[in-house]
C-alpha cells in the first residue's frame, strides 16, 4: 500500500490472512487498528466514522480535542481513540493494534503488537 | 431457529403511502405544507445516529429519512441470512407516529395505506417476514376495524401499538382494539416509540428531558405506564383472550414495577376491582416481553438472579432492533442465558404468542 492510498480522515482496509486492519493517519502519524470492535465485534474500521472528541475543560468551557483522533464504531457508537486502541468511556475497552510505518512512499504493516 | 421480533422497517418519505391511501387522504398528503405532509418528530437528535452505519450508504443519504438505506436486500444480508433468522416480525419506524398526531382520523386513514404498503413492498417479498397491523389508537373504533380487516391474513401477527399515547392502554377508551384483538386472537405489541412526541405527554411528570442522552435512558416509561394501566384495570379480565407484548422497554424495570404491582395491589384492590388477582398472574399468562436492550450490568455482575423472576422460559421473546444504533446481536444475548431456555427465548415462546410454524427443513 502507498502512503498516498490512505485517505484524509479516513481509514485505508487491508488484509493480512484473516485479520482484516484499518489504517489511519492522525496528527501525521499512521495507526492500524483491528476492524473488529471489542464491544459486540462490530466492523470497526471498515464502516466506523472518523470524528474529533469534544472535551470539557476544567473552566467549564467546550473545546475539540485533536481533530480526527478518534474512530467510532457503527453499531453502538463507542468512540475509540485511534492512537492508542482505548476507549474514553471504558478504558478498559481496547481495540486490537497492530505495528506500522513508512518505508519511503510505501506502507508496511505487520501482525505484530505497536512497541508503544 | 431464530424470531427477531424487531425489525424495523420504514417508507422513505410518506409520499410513498399515496398510492395506498384514499383519494382525499393521498391529496392531504401531496399537498400539505410547503412540500407535503409531515410527521412530528422528536425534539432531541442522536448525537451519533439513530441507525447503525453499516447498514447504509453514506455517499447516497438523503437528509431526513428515517433508516436511510434500506432495502429487503439490505435486511436479508445484514440480519436475516447471516443469523438464520427463520421470523422477522417487523415494526414500524414514522408510522408510529400516526398514533400521536392530533388528528385521529387522519391517523387512521394513514396506518390503512401503511399496512397496505407493508403487505406489498415487504411482507409479499420474502416469506421470512410477518408484519404488525399499525393502527391510530386514538380512534379506537376504526383501529379495531382494520383489525378485522387484516386478521384474516396471516402474514400479520399482531397489533402496534406506541409507546407515545394520550392516556395509558388499559383505560376503557381502548375497550374496542383489546376486543378485535382477543377476538382474533392477534396479541397488542407494545413497542417504546414517540413517548413525548405529538399528543403523548413527556416521558417523565418531571417534563421533558433536556437531552437524548437522558431521553433514551427514560424513553420505556411509557411502556411502564401501559404495563401497569393493562394489568390494573383487568383488561385481561374483560377480555380473557387478550394478550400482550411489551418490545423495547427492557426487562429488570418491568420486574420491579411488577413487584410493586403485586404489593400494592393488595391493599387497593377496593379500587380496581377488574384486576381480580395478582398482576402478576396476569403476566405469567398473557404477556411477554422483548429482550432489547438487554440490561448491561458491569462487568463481572450476573444478570441471570434478577431476570429469572421474569420467567424467561415463559415470556421472553428475542428482539434485535435491527438496523437501529442499540441493536443487540443474537448470538451475544442468547449466550448470556441459561442453557436450558435459549430456545424458548431464541423461537419458542415468540412462535406461540405470534402462532408461527416454522417451514418444514427451518
Amino acid at each position: 500500500m502507498r502512503a498516498s492510498d490512505i485517505p484524509d480522515r479516513g481509514v485505508a482496509m487491508v488484509s493480512i490472512g484473516h485479520h482484516r486492519i484499518g489504517i489511519m493517519r492522525v496528527g501525521g502519524q499512521l495507526h492500524a487498528l483491528a476492524d473488529r470492535c471489542p464491544h459486540r465485534g462490530a466492523p470497526l474500521c471498515s464502516f466506523g466514522e472518523i470524528v474529533t472528541d469534544i472535551e470539557r475543560l476544567p473552566d467549564g468551557t467546550l473545546a475539540l480535542g485533536e481533530p480526527g483522533s478518534l474512530i467510532r464504531c457503527p453499531w453502538h457508537k463507542w468512540d475509540f481513540d485511534i492512537a492508542t486502541g482505548t476507549s474514553p468511556a471504558d478504558p478498559a475497552m481496547r481495540v486490537r493494534r497492530y505495528a506500522v510505518q513508512e518505508d519511503g512512499e510505501e506502507v508496511v504493516v505487520c501482525l505484530d503488537r505497536p512497541d508503544r | 431457529m431464530l424470531i427477531d421480533c424487531d425489525v424495523h422497517v420504514g417508507y422513505d418519505d410518506l409520499l410513498d403511502l399515496a398510492p395506498y391511501l384514499d383519494g382525499p387522504t393521498a391529496e392531504l398528503v401531496r399537498h400539505s405544507g410547503s412540500n407535503g405532509l409531515a410527521m412530528p418528530s422528536y425534539p432531541w437528535y442522536h448525537p451519533t445516529g439513530w441507525v447503525r452505519k453499516d447498514t447504509y450508504d453514506a455517499d447516497s443519504l438523503s437528509m431526513g429519512r428515517q433508516i436511510p438505506g434500506q432495502s429487503l436486500v439490505t435486511v436479508q444480508r445484514l440480519l436475516l441470512d447471516p443469523y438464520e433468522v427463520t421470523f422477522g416480525v417487523l415494526t414500524p419506524d414514522e408510522a408510529a407516529a400516526f398514533s400521536v398526531i392530533p388528528n385521529a382520523q387522519l391517523g387512521a386513514r394513514l396506518a390503512e395505506g401503511y399496512n397496505e404498503w407493508l403487505l406489498d413492498n415487504w411482507l409479499t417479498q420474502d416469506p421470512r417476514l410477518r408484519g404488525l397491523i399499525v393502527v391510530a389508537a386514538h380512534h379506537p373504533e376504526a383501529a379495531a376495524a382494520e383489525i378485522r380487516r387484516r386478521a384474516g391474513d396471516d402474514r400479520f401477527v399482531g397489533v402496534f401499538l406506541p409507546g407515545g399515547a394520550r392516556i395509558p392502554y388499559g383505560n376503557v377508551v381502548y375497550d374496542p382494539i383489546w376486543q378485535a384483538a382477543a377476538e382474533t386472537g392477534l396479541p397488542v405489541v407494545v413497542h417504546t416509540h414517540f413517548d413525548g412526541v405529538g399528543i403523548s405527554p413527556p416521558v417523565t411528570s418531571a417534563g421533558h428531558p433536556d437531552t437524548y442522552a437522558e431521553y433514551h435512558v427514560l424513553c420505556g416509561s411509557g411502556m411502564y405506564g401501559h404495563f401497569t394501566s393493562v394489568l390494573l384495570s383487568g383488561v385481561f379480565e374483560r377480555f380473557p383472550g387478550a394478550r400482550m407484548v411489551m418490545v423495547e422497554g427492557g426487562l429488570l424495570p418491568f420486574l420491579a414495577y411488577l413487584w410493586r404491582m403485586d404489593a400494592d395491589w393488595r391493599a387497593c384492590r377496593s379500587e380496581v376491582p377488574h384486576c381480580r388477582r395478582l398482576p402478576s398472574e396476569y403476566v405469567w399468562e398473557n404477556v411477554r416481553f422483548t429482550t432489547q436492550p438487554f440490561e448491561s450490568p458491569p462487568e463481572g455482575e450476573e444478570l441471570w438472579p434478577l431476570i429469572r423472576h421474569l420467567r424467561p422460559e415463559q415470556t421472553m421473546l428475542f428482539a434485535s432492533d435491527y438496523p437501529h444504533w442499540d441493536f443487540d446481536e443474537p448470538t451475544h444475548v442468547l449466550r448470556l442465558l441459561p442453557e436450558d431456555v435459549r430456545d424458548a427465548v431464541a423461537y419458542g415462546n415468540a412462535a406461540d404468542i405470534f402462532r408461527l410454524t416454522a417451514p418444514v427443513g427451518a
